[in-house]
């Protein structure tokens, strides 16, 4: 196999690279964070270049992409909940200027007892950009609803990440139509936030390592760039390998899904798991080498350290994705495993 | 981005599996081990000679080194296959590896044909000679000298740590012919037959066992060396140096993905704490793979890239260790004995299935050592690749 972008690839990493400078500079995050800047007029920016149409699985590759270069520039748009937890639940639901969430936990569903309509009741916690989302995909044992938000009742919380929108989101006693019921891939949906998170972590911890970089590079103490202590560098390199290792096990996972390939949810899981190893490292590792600079309010470092920590918090941390990856491989049947597939398929074994 | 390589290295592979399935030595005929990284039993040259006439040793040879021209992606199939099947690919690592790939790099016709060939035919086998006691990381320090008196060099000094110098036939050594020149300037290389006079080796015992004999210490004293077993220019030595390890270490972190393979398929988890130290051996072993892959593609198209090649050696390494002490420590007092059988049976496959939990423990600092150590390494990533400022 041949792990790399193809030019097409590299060329839409280019394209969004450059959008984002412009369109979502450092400053633009700042005045979201501290003026409460609407990131509205950004989000329709997206729309129309097409952004938020990205969201056929054989494009999964190409979204990880965008989501890297979105969480690289700590994005303060819906994009990332209205792609990845959204879409892959309710597909063609929302128009392209349309946000929406899932609310993968917490809510039942009954039968209306007279009707043929369904009761919606219970709360979905920690739901992203519950707060904001024009649509919910509601994953319940009965099959996927998908309700407009007015039907739901919505409490933001405040979290330590002023970027981030998560919410409570409420049905009480909901009725909803038979018809907003769907059989949909839940499986895969879970997949594709799983690995949708961790490519925005990587972009996170590679915005991290940049902003380190530059500073090591340039502050100088005992007469000499802080970068040329060994203790420095070596751990400015353990922060590249952890982001190194997670960015490949998370494009895995986007291949996986684009060429539905077997071992995609073992990828999903290693790519989360990958990526929280990564943001402890990085988080750690950054938030040191900047020194007393690290702790202020002041320093954008912090924006891109919350949204890599923030995604080690939500669905699931890097120890709940190895448990599923130690389960995946030794306790299920061997098809399914990547050391059988591995062992069993030359093609495979190329990865 | 795609899971898949062209047909056309398909195609190479299947005539390669096919090869071996129809001339692969049997169980009994490679009964015999070789105890050391230079002695070669007779089954191991037989078998050697044959992948050499066929093309297949080095398949990115030319026909009469033992190649057929392959392509990178093929060169890395044809190693993917061996690893895939436990073969080993080498019963003397350094000699087709490092020493013949050297020589064929930077020697003269005859210097090819006189040493070169005899290695990748199994007729001689072949000892590195680059570290000495005061010149290990710093190998530029190195301290061997070489004088030149007449048509001969007059060599007089110590190696140390050369793997399998007391059964080899040549050592490649790495002399000082300037001591006047900055350090990197003054270097040469020199083949050196291990029967001439005034050469002394003695091999000492390693952390697995006093009786595990690879290491060497070699003395050299008024060794006479014709001047005609210089290799590359007076002087030049530094870039053979760089050459060599280059050579080593170009697909280096394929050993260290075949190793965490094994380690995956014989780590054998039975707590929580230990299954999820099994998740992380996996995710390595997946990761190393991919990153390999990119680097793979990228040299395919000719890009150098030292970068990614520390990175994996870094990473591949440092995993196989972390993997092999967490399954060393899974088995608690189980994991005391001296021998012990941690893996089925493979008869091509020489080192493994004879290691303890703990040589394998002691056996993956290898890799975090020879080579350039993972601090070296850290320090080159930290400079070529983030372009920080040299200390
Ligand atoms: C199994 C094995 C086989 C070998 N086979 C051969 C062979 O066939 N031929 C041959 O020539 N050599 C061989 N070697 C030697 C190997 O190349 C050296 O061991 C290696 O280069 C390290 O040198 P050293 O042992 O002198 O350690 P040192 O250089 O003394 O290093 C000791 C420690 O100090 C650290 N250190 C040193 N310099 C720095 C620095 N600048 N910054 C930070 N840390 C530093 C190192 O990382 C290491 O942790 C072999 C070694 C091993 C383990």
């Amino acid at each position: 196999m041949l792990f790399e972008f193809d030019d097409d690839q590299q060329l839409l990493r280019q394209t969004v690279r450059d959008v984002l400078s412009k369109e979502c500079p450092p400053a633009l995050v700042r005045s979201v964070a501290d003026e409460g800047t609407d990131p509205a007029p950004l989000w329709r920016t997206y729309a129309g270049l097409g952004w938020t149409e990205l969201t056929e699985t054989t494009e999964a590759v190409e979204l990880g992409i965008l989501l890297e270069e979105l969480g690289r520039a700590t994005d303060p748009t819906p994009l990332l909940a209205t792609l990845t937890w959204f879409a892959p639940l309710a597909p063609g639901v929302a128009s392209a200027e349309q946000t929406g969430t899932a609310v993968f936990d917490g809510v039942s569903a009954h039968r209306e007892p007279l009707g043929d309509g369904w009761i919606l009741d219970g709360t979905g916690r920690h739901v992203l950009d519950g707060d904001r989302a024009d649509w919910f995909a509601v994953v319940t044992d009965a099959g996927v609803f998908t309700v407009p938000a007015g039907e739901a009742t919505v409490t933001r919380e405040d979290v330590f990440d002023p970027l981030l929108h998560v919410a409570d989101v409420s049905f009480w006693q909901v009725r909803v139509s038979g018809e907003s019921r769907a059989d949909v891939d839940v499986a895969l949906a879970r997949d594709v936030a799983l690995t949708g998170l961790a490519l925005t972590m990587v972009g996170a911890c590679k915005r991290v390592l940049e902003l380190t970089i530059d500073h090591v590079r340039t502050r100088e103490q005992f007469g000499v760039p802080i970068g040329s202590f060994q203790a420095v560098k070596h751990k400015a390199v353990d922060m590249h390998v952890a982001i190194e290792r997670a960015a490949a096990l998370a494009y895995f996972a986007a291949l996986s899904i684009a060429e539905q390939d077997p071992r995609r949810s073992t990828a999903a899981a290693m790519a989360k798991a990958a990526a929280g190893e990564c943001t402890t490292v990085v988080f750690e590792s950054g938030f040191q080498l900047f020194g007393g600079m690290g702790f202020t309010w002041e320093n954008d470092l912090q924006f891109a350290l919350k949204r890599a920590l923030s995604g080690e918090l939500l669905l699931g941390g890097a120890d709940v994705h190895r448990a599923r990856v130690a389960a995946a491989l030794l306790d299920a049947p061997a098809a399914t495993t990547v050391a059988a597939t591995a062992s069993e398929e030359p093609h495979a074994a190329a990865v | 981005m795609r899971l898949r390589f062209d047909d056309d290295v398909e195609a190479f592979r299947a005539e390669f599996v096919s090869f071996l399935d129809a001339n692969l030595p049997t169980v009994e005929e490679a009964a015999e081990r070789p105890t050391s990284t230079a002695q070669m039993p007779e089954w191991t040259r037989r078998w050697q000679r044959l992948l050499f006439d066929n093309g297949w040793l080095l398949p990115g040879n030319p026909p009469e080194y033992g190649g057929r021209d392959a392509t990178l992606l093929q060169q890395f199939v044809h190693l993917e296959e061996l690893g895939r099947r436990r073969i080993y690919h080498s019963f003397n690592p350094q000699g087709l590896g490092i020493i013949a790939a050297s020589l064929l790099t930077f020697g003269t016709d005859e210097q090819k044909k006189r040493w070169a060939v005899p290695i990748l035919r199994a007729e001689i086998t072949a000892a590195l000679g680059m570290s000495e006691p005061g010149a290990g990381s710093d190998l530029a320090g190195l301290r061997t000298r070489a004088v030149l008196d007449g048509d001969h060099f007059v060599v007089n000094g110590q190696k140390i740590w050369t793997s399998g110098a007391h059964d080899a036939d040549i050592i490649l050594t790495f002399v000082r012919t300037d001591p006047d020149a900055p350090k990197h300037k003054g270097i040469s290389v020199l083949v050196i037959p291990t029967d001439t006079a005034g050469i002394t080796r003695r091999p000492f015992g390693s952390i697995v066992g006093r009786d595990d004999l690879d290491f060497n210490e070699v003395f050299f004293d008024d060794v006479r060396v014709p001047a005609a077993n210089l290799i590359g220019e007076l002087n030049k030595g530094w870039h053979v140096a760089n050459g060599s390890l280059g050579h080593e270490r170009t697909m280096l972190w394929l050993s260290f993905a075949e190793r965490l393979d094994e380690m995956v398929e014989d780590f054998r988890p039975a707590t929580a704490l230990d299954r999820d130290r099994y998740a992380t051996l996996a995710m390595d072993a997946q990761a190393l793979r991919l990153l390999g892959s990119a680097a793979l593609s990228r040299a395919a198209r000719g890009e150098e890239d030292v970068a990614s090649i520390s990175v994996l050696k870094l990473f591949g390494s440092e995993a196989v260790r972390t993997a092999a002490r967490h399954a060393l420590l899974a088995q608690g007092a189980d994991g005391l004995p001296r021998h012990g059988v941690t893996r089925p049976f493979e008869h091509m496959n020489l080192d493994w299935f004879f290691a303890s939990w703990f040589e394998r423990y002691a056996r993956s600092f290898s890799g975090t050592i020879a080579g350039g150590t993972s601090e070296i390494q850290r320090t080159i990533i930290a400079e070529r690749v983030l372009g920080l400022p040299r200390g």
